[in-house]
């Protein structure tokens, strides 16, 4: 019996390592803006997201459609004339997080992750940080780091120059729960 | 021996287990897809046009919630004819028609419009109310918009106060064909208690199509057209009418939506633009025209800490 014992551990631990697999299916995405003419600050809570805590691999994808702003006109210009959402419906990041935590473990661990940025149809290779929490086994994810527009060719014209900033500010958080088929 | 053989269970239903885990952890690429797959259907076109009007015709756009859109729109007087040329610099110096209005959205699809025209010192008010919206996977094809006007002429005799009054019914139906085309065909029915003109023979209430299309040349520019017909012996019999027909060139500058254009009816009012439009662009009597309309956003300030 012994024998089994030792199986049936070893055989536990190899099922749970299969186990280290998160997804995010209302992952708020913020982005901001801020000209001292306005500030201009949009929000979107469909941002779905993977995390595989064994690799480290991490996706996001986020339907641009869904960030609302403050003004149904700037969310319209947005769409149509920055982002051109009807050609370019989706942002989305693949990285790897450079020396995954345990997240086995509670506590708050700062993370480097690497990996490529895809907005308006132009991918940017970038190098984020961020932190992983784990509070009673729960998975969170925050992060903030900013987009220049001109390395999407996201065009600003002269006209309204000094209402959008030359580099967005973007909050990521997400909140995890190990992935079920 | 009965150890080994429960070892061995073990190990298959482990390896079996392993191997169902591997079939069904799909890649993290086709897991996204499947997470997001959900969120995308039916999902609402990007507006087909850019403002609320065409040159004559309203479009199936309406202002959204808590929005008010300022209109500001003049028809000049003829380029072509005497009171034309260089002297008046084209007609710059006669004003034919001038609309001042507001536009106010209730919901994001239903909108009330208030406005003034210089002819016949018509106050409008209409009710858009959008029904319908093209989706992107042509769940729905097309945009479909309700619009219900009335006019009130307060000045000059009339018999009653109920001749003073004219009405209008439309229903706007669009369809973006590609990122750039938008066409719009409008079923209209005006219904005027003392037509206009008031002559014998006219009668009050007529039908009229009205069809328009926007192609989007850059970003910010798009050409725009704009022509309507009314059904009416009277006016097809008379051998005044004209038909109105325009053509403009729209600039969107955030916020503001410009348009040039050059019709040759008068009117702005489409009750008057279908009732009694007479200049026709073959005698001179077309001139230049332009729509300034500016969006004001109500909305309260939603902020990333209260979200």
């Amino acid at each position: 019996m012994r024998f089994t014992g030792i199986v049936l551990l070893v055989w536990m631990s190899i099922f749970q390592a299969r186990q280290g697999v998160f997804v995010c299916k209302n992952a708020h995405i913020n982005i901001f803006s801020s000209t001292p003419i306005e500030d201009i600050d949009a929000n979107s809570i469909k941002a779905v997201s993977v995390y595989n805590a064994n690799t480290g691999d991490l996706e996001f994808s986020l339907p641009v459609r869904s960030l609302h702003f403050q003004k149904s006109l700037m969310e319209e210009h947005f769409n149509e004339n920055y982002i051109e959402s009807d050609k370019f419906p989706k942002a989305t990041f693949k990285g790897k997080i450079q020396s995954p935590p345990d997240v086995s473990k509670d506590g708050t661990y700062p993370v480097i992750v690497t990996g490529d940025f895809q907005i308006h149809g132009i991918t940017r290779a970038r190098t984020i940080s961020g932190t992983i929490s784990v509070v009673n086994g729960i998975v969170t994810l925050n992060s903030e780091f900013t987009v220049k527009c001109a390395d999407h060719n996201i065009d600003i014209p002269q006209i309204v120059f000094h209402n959008i900033a030359e580099s967005i500010r973007v909050r990521v958080s997400g909140t995890y729960a190990p992935f079920k088929n | 021996m009965k150890k080994i053989f429960t070892l061995f269970v073990l190990l298959v239903a482990g390896m079996s287990v392993l191997a169902q885990q591997n079939n069904k952890t799909p890649s993290a690429d086709s897991m996204l897809n499947l997470l997001s797959s959900a969120d995308a259907q039916h999902e609402q076109i990007l507006p087909a046009f850019n403002a609320t009007r065409l040159i004559f015709s309203p479009t199936t756009e309406t202002v959204k919630k808590n929005n008010l859109n300022f209109l500001i729109i003049h028809r000049f007087g003829d380029m072509g004819t005497a009171i034309g040329g260089f002297r008046s610099f084209f007609g710059l110096d006669a004003v034919n028609d001038v609309y001042l209005g507001i536009e106010y959205g209730f919901t994001d699809n239903f909108q009330v419009s208030v406005g003034r025209n210089s002819i016949g010192q018509m106050g409008e008010t209409q009710f858009k109310w959008a029904l319908i919206h093209q989706s992107t996977d042509d769940h729905t094809p097309l945009n479909l918009t309700l619009l219900a006007g009335e006019g009130i002429r307060p000045y000059g005799s009339f018999a009653s106060f109920g001749d003073r009054l004219s009405y209008i019914g439309e229903l706007i139906i669009s369809r973006k064909f590609s990122r750039t085309f938008s066409f719009e065909l409008s079923p209209v029915y005006v219904w005027d208690n003392q037509p206009l003109p008031y002559v014998p023979g006219n009668p009050p209430g007529f039908f009229a199509l009205s069809t328009a299309f926007r192609w989007k040349v850059t970003k910010r520019m798009s050409l725009i057209a704009d022509y309507e017909h009314p059904f009416s012996s009277f006016r097809n019999n008379s051998g005044n009418f004209e038909d109105p027909i325009g053509f403009g060139a729209e600039f969107e500058t955030g916020g503001h939506v410009f348009t040039l254009n050059v019709t040759n009816a008068r009117a702005i009012s489409q009750i008057n633009s279908l009732s009694n439009s007479t200049s026709s662009y073959g005698r001179g009597q077309f001139r230049l025209g332009f729509t300034i309309s500016r969006m004001f956003d109500f909305n309260k300030k939603k902020t990333s800490n209260n979200y």
